[in-house]
């Protein structure tokens, strides 16, 4: 089985936000442009976050979600601000393949549950966003609290015990964000990736804080990350870096990715 | 083409994809099209359960065994490859369409692999890209239930996943499956439905 690279894009009022500069793109902010890139870069898998407050915007992402789904011949999964059972299915059949719920399954577990019931867990994505708490004397190792809104509100929830909990209630996959890394490029937090991947058994995809793409074979390589996914933004937003490069640093290193595909005719 | 509406999941991405190879594809749910089709597609995600008994046992069911029956081009995709089979482990043991022999078994917990000097545990579902054999090409799979073919001369290609070899396809005379989904595939799986859709009179 080969560790998945996931560009994510971040959508705010139906526009990529975070700066996208792909070359020859007509639009650099339009997400079904940058969709169509990564797609024919040969991600494994892409990422859709609306990261809008508006329920305008919501319906905007709905839209794009529409827009996106026929141009892509890959996985697609959505998340940011689902609420209820009707925005998965409404997500659902504008042709994700997957759904990321955050806060919705903090405020009621049982809503994991239904949803893995109903469309099966491999079309539910839990995302768990995670903050380091701060060390006291006699800690043998770090305690992390989950977090909501952005890491704006904590939760009380132990951040290992809630992922175990999530994969029990039927969750298809873990997101796992570290917010004191998110934006830092500073790498993924390792340490708490790690644990989450050897307590559960489905799959655990690594974000937040890729700088290089030695944050991406970090947060992969048994004994450091151990996640079985890498999600990442800008790093492949700002172009600095294509889908092929990475697979290539990483095959080099001794990660398995599947190859880069050739280019496909347009 | 048919491309099967039987309920079992989204057909869009499928449809886009045949679009896609340059395939002219008709969407249904009415058996008697099915049964009058030349080419059927039948795609499935989700599971073995009440569902697909009913399926069996129903008109669509019986739709599907005339097509195949009749030696027209038939592909099942992931849990339409899977109920070419006598049946299930998953749903407490389930029935398939007995089209050709063998089971779904449920990947072993806990199964481990070698990468380097370490040992990595596996995750179930198998979710993600895998090789397969003999091509070496990858293909996207989301599956915890695997076909275990009686028949090996069944086996097109064949895929492996912890200790578990499995047939990631199947061919029979006219009857194909893939367990992998190759609209999620990119450039792989829209070569292997056209390979279907131009090799499957041949």
């Amino acid at each position: 089985m080969k560790r998945r690279i996931i560009p994510c894009l971040d959508v705010k009022n139906g526009r990529v936000v975070k700066g996208v500069h792909f070359k020859g793109l007509r639009d650099a902010g339009d997400p079904i442009e940058a969709a169509r890139a990564y797609d024919r870069q040969g991600a494994d898998e892409l990422c859709l976050l609306d990261i809008t407050a508006t329920t305008e915007g919501r319906e905007t992402f709905v839209e794009i979600v529409r827009s996106v789904a026929p141009q892509i011949f890959c996985p697609l999964t959505v998340g940011g601000g689902i609420r209820r059972e009707d925005d998965v299915r409404r997500l659902l059949n504008a042709g994700a393949d997957k759904v990321a719920i955050n806060s919705a399954a903090v405020s009621s577990p049982p809503l994991i549950e239904r949803l893995a019931k109903r469309y099966g867990s491999q079309a539910i994505v839990v995302a768990v966003d995670v903050r380091r708490m701060p060390a006291l004397p006699r800690d043998e190792e770090p305690l992390y609290e989950v977090v909501i809104h952005g890491g704006s509100r904590g939760t009380g929830l132990e951040a290992l015990r809630w992922c175990e909990q999530v994969a029990e209630l039927g969750a298809g996959e873990i997101l796992l964000t570290s917010m004191d890394k998110d934006g830092t490029r500073d790498g993924y937090d390792l340490w708490i990736t790690r644990e989450v991947a050897r307590r559960v058994n489905i799959p655990v995809i690594a974000s937040g804080g890729v700088g290089s793409l030695e944050h991406i074979r970090q947060g992969l390589a048994l004994g450091e990350g151990e996640a079985d996914a890498a999600l990442a933004a800008s790093i492949f937003h700002f172009g600095l870096y294509t889908i092929a490069q990475t697979k290539q640093y990483l095959t080099e290193r001794g990660i398995p990715v599947r190859p880069p595909e050739g280019r496909r005719a347009a | 083409m048919t491309l099967v509406d039987a309920g079992l999941g989204n057909l869009a991405s499928v449809e886009r994809a045949l679009i896609q190879v340059g395939s002219s594809t008709i969407v249904t749910n009415d058996p008697d099209l099915v049964a009058t089709s030349r080419i059927v597609v039948f795609p499935g995600q989700g599971a073995f359960g009440d569902h697909t008994d009913q399926l069996v046992d129903g008109a669509m069911g019986e739709a599907l065994r005339m097509v195949i029956q009749r030696g027209d081009p038939f592909l099942g995709i992931c849990i339409g490859m899977q109920m070419l089979f006598e049946g299930s482990e998953e749903g407490g043991g389930r029935k398939g369409l007995g089209i050709l022999p063998g089971r779904c078994r449920r990947f072993p917990d806990n199964m481990t692999v070698e990468e380097g000097d370490k040992t990595r545990r596996l995750k179930i579902p198998h979710m993600g890209w895998n090789e397969v054999r003999p091509s070496n090409e990858h293909y996207y799979f989301v599956h915890s239930y695997y076909v275990d073919a009686a028949n090996s001369d069944d086996v097109m290609w064949s895929a492996t996943y912890g200790d578990i070899d499995f047939a990631a396809a199947v061919r029979h005379e006219n009857i194909f499956g893939c367990q992998f989904h190759p609209e999620k595939s990119q450039q792989a799986g829209l070569r292997f439905l056209r390979a279907f859709l131009l090799g499957s009179r041949q």
